[in-house]
């Protein structure tokens, strides 16, 4: 019995070494005004690999790891040059075209060695799940050796020292950003970079309470993350990233409820979930009113919530319709699926089949697909007719309501109109 | 003026040599179907494949090139059942309805293939493709070959009519060496029979089907979506309990997910091509065979 645990937790122990050293970059590259300077950076390292891979070094070999090396250490000269450059335009707009200007050609020299690309997808998406404890023992020295470096420089790295200062800063950055890229991905690392730092200067100014709050907030996300990609089947990476964004997104919730006036943050809160629901609710009357035949979301997923809500608007026989419509649709996709396992188990068990059996089953199968198909035509067509005929009733329902919720009071405007 | 035009454009028409302008202009997508094409048309073919190999053909970027090279082609071969999607927009930027679907020199290689897996519209739990028309990697069944050739030689018989004959003996002479050595990977792979496998991609059911190999699971669910947690420890559960040695990757596909599987499940990766050129020694269709067939047997031996 292996539970999928046993190796959730060295991703979330990478996931820990990341957030570590990221939250502290991040620190610092909210002040200096560079969001975007780790998606550069871990694109110049993939250009560099791909450069490797053309000239025909093997991937994971210290050839390609040099090329890439070699590539963000250039990247980081250029990088500390864009704050001299940058008095007109602004320093992010010079990082946004290194980013762009190196994927693309990345994709030219694609190209010419083909086995490049898998390497660029892997880099975009990563894949924390498959890291191991041979990475953390990899990366926990490193990250000592650069934060032990940026501890004792602290003095000089603050982006207002000369320009070699910048460039031991991006270049330290860049050897961190190459091997965390591709442990968890480009998205992964974008967020162990800025959220746990937002959130930490948000609620703190001094840069050690600043790292204890992200180093916290960080973790405990990570954790979570994990968790939802175990408890849900999810892809763990993207599992983690929207939970950074929701953990972001509980932070700004609380902030003014923190920090600021409460009174005013709670009205403010209030009259935007009411602004929200009054837009839904009168987008949807619209919808219906204009197009019943088109797909409703709030409907379709209040009906997906309450299936008898069917009932309401369905006639006696219509309902008859699409139960059996539903059943015959499923009943199909059964018998299909009986079908595919039985060739499936056959290309190994008992006696094979011959080409002309496997071609009448092969036919089969398209039939049950159609009819499939035919009876969720029936199914998309009776609910169809059916709102096309509630249409008005339910669009001047919806629409009432969402008067209801708009916060704007209604009596003072009555008041106001006669005059 | 004209005139001294015609003159130059007679004289360059006469220098070149004779055999590129008799030879018939064909475009496949895959390198599969362009060694195919190749065996049936023999000298009198050139034919290209849009698809590099090495390169996953279910998400090719087309460049402008391959507008020219289709300008240019009178027989178009395809995969089709959804694999080379990407090809219908690139036809009707090429503006000619004689290799565009219901031309002339239209061929859809999956005609009468006896497709497996179709699911209709809905996407089976964990089949790896998102399509419903069926799994598209039919080439990987030898005996396939049989009706893509078929397809392929009814093209040819109708673009030019004069060689049908020595098409017809092409095939027939690549059908028997094919069927020789057909008899051959199945006495190598008999012992493998019922062999427990588990993939990176479900490119092989056809495969699967010929020689009697067991491809129990596979590690990517929906193409570009990275695995989730239980899937995994569900392949390594399995892997676990039928003992499962071989894990099989293709050469495009991500080496760390893969590495991953085998080293915790103590199984070796075996790379095989699922498209002639995809490994270097897979030069084609039957050395293509040739390398897969080879590398499950080593792999099988080695344990």
């Amino acid at each position: 019995m292996i539970e999928p645990l046993v190796f959730l937790w060295p991703s979330f122990l990478a996931a820990v070494c990341l957030v570590g050293i990221h939250a502290y970059f991040g620190i610092q590259v909210l002040a200096r005004k560079v969001i975007f300077v780790d998606l550069a950076l871990a694109q110049i390292a993939a250009l560099g690999a791909t450069v490797a891979f053309m000239l025909g070094h093997p991937a994971q070999s210290p050839a390609t790891y040099g090329y890439s090396l070699a590539f963000t250490l250039l990247a980081a000269v250029l990088l500390a040059f864009t704050r001299a450059w940058g008095t007109r335009v602004p320093q992010e707009a010079l990082i946004g075209v290194i980013y762009v200007v190196a994927a693309a050609a990345a994709i030219l020299l694609i190209d010419r060695a083909p086995q490049g690309a898998e390497h660029l997808k892997q880099i975009l998406t990563g894949n924390i799940l498959t890291s191991g404890l041979n990475d953390v023992a990899i990366i926990v020295p490193l990250y000592a050796a650069v934060g032990l470096l940026h501890w004792l420089l602290r003095r000089r790295l603050t982006g207002t020292e000369p320009l070699i200062w910048d460039f031991v800063f991006y270049a330290s950055f860049g050897v961190v950003v190459t091997s965390s890229v591709a442990i968890a991905g480009v998205l992964l690392v974008f967020s162990f970079l800025i959220i746990p730092a937002a959130i930490g200067v948000m609620f703190a100014s001094s840069l050690a309470r600043q790292l204890a709050i992200g180093w916290i907030v960080g973790t405990f996300t990570s954790a979570a993350g994990v968790a939802a990609s175990f408890a849900f089947d999810l892809p763990t990476g993207a599992a983690m990233v929207c939970s950074f964004g929701a953990a972001l997104a509980v932070a700004g919730l609380l902030y003014p409820v923190l920090r600021g006036n409460r009174q005013s943050a709670l009205c403010v809160a209030i009259a935007t979930a009411r602004w929200i629901a009054a837009a839904i609710l009168a987008g949807s009357a619209f919808q219906l009113a204009a197009a019943p035949r088109a797909d409703q979301p709030l409907i379709d997923i209040v009906e997906y919530v309450v299936p008898s809500l069917r009932t309401l608007y369905l006639t006696r026989t219509e309902e008859t319709t699409f139960v059996d419509a539903s059943e015959y649709a499923e009943r199909y996709h059964r018998e299909a699926e009986q079908l595919n396992d039985f060739e499936k188990r056959n290309r190994t068990e008992g006696k094979a089949l011959d080409d002309y059996s496997v071609a009448r089953i092969s036919s089969f199968l398209k039939s049950y697909g159609e009819m499939r198909k035919g009876e969720q035509f029936v199914m998309g067509e009776v609910r169809a007719r059916a709102r096309e005929r509630i249409r008005w009733g339910v669009s001047l329902g919806l629409l009432a309501s969402a008067l209801l919720f708009a916060p704007v009071s209604w009596r003072q405007l009555w008041a106001r109109a006669p005059r | 003026m004209a005139l001294r035009f015609a003159l130059i454009a007679a004289c360059l028409a006469l220098a070149s040599p004779g055999y590129a302008q008799d030879r018939i202009q064909v475009v496949t997508t895959t390198t599969d179907l362009r060694s195919l094409t190749e065996a049936v048309g023999g000298e009198r073919v050139a034919a290209v494949s849009l698809v590099p190999a090495n390169m996953d053909a279910e998400d090719y970027q087309p460049k402008p090139q391959d507008v020219l090279r289709l300008k240019n082609a009178r027989i178009l071969v395809r995969v089709g059942l959804d694999y080379d999607l990407w090809i219908d927009r690139l036809l009707a930027q090429s503006g000619k309805p004689d290799i565009s679907r219901g031309g002339p020199g239209y061929v859809d290689a999956s005609f009468a293939i006896a497709v497996l897996e179709l699911r209709g519209m809905s996407v089976g739990p964990g089949d790896g493709h998102a399509h419903g028309s069926g799994n598209p990697h039919y080439w990987l069944d030898p005996k396939n070959a049989e009706i893509i050739t078929g397809t392929i030689l009814e093209a040819l018989a109708r673009i030019d009519p004069a060689n049908a004959a020595s098409y017809e003996a092409n095939r027939l002479a690549f059908l028997a060496r094919l069927r020789a050595k057909l008899a051959e990977w199945e006495a190598i792979l008999a012992p493998l029979k019922g062999m427990p496998i588990v993939a990176y991609h479900n490119s092989w059911p056809y495969f699967a089907r010929r020689f009697r190999l067991d491809f129990v699971a596979f590690i990517e669910t929906k193409p570009g979506v990275p695995p989730s947690p239980s899937h995994l420890a569900g392949i390594l559960q399995t892997m676990h309990a039928r003992g499962i040695r071989i894990v099989v990757r293709e050469p495009h596909e991500p080496e760390r997910d893969v590495a991953f599987v085998a080293s915790k499940a103590g199984a070796s990766i075996v790379t095989l091509a699922a498209s002639v050129g995809a490994l270097p020694q897979a030069g084609d269709y039957i050395s293509l065979f040739d390398a897969d067939v080879d590398a499950l047997r080593s792999a099988a031996g080695a344990r």
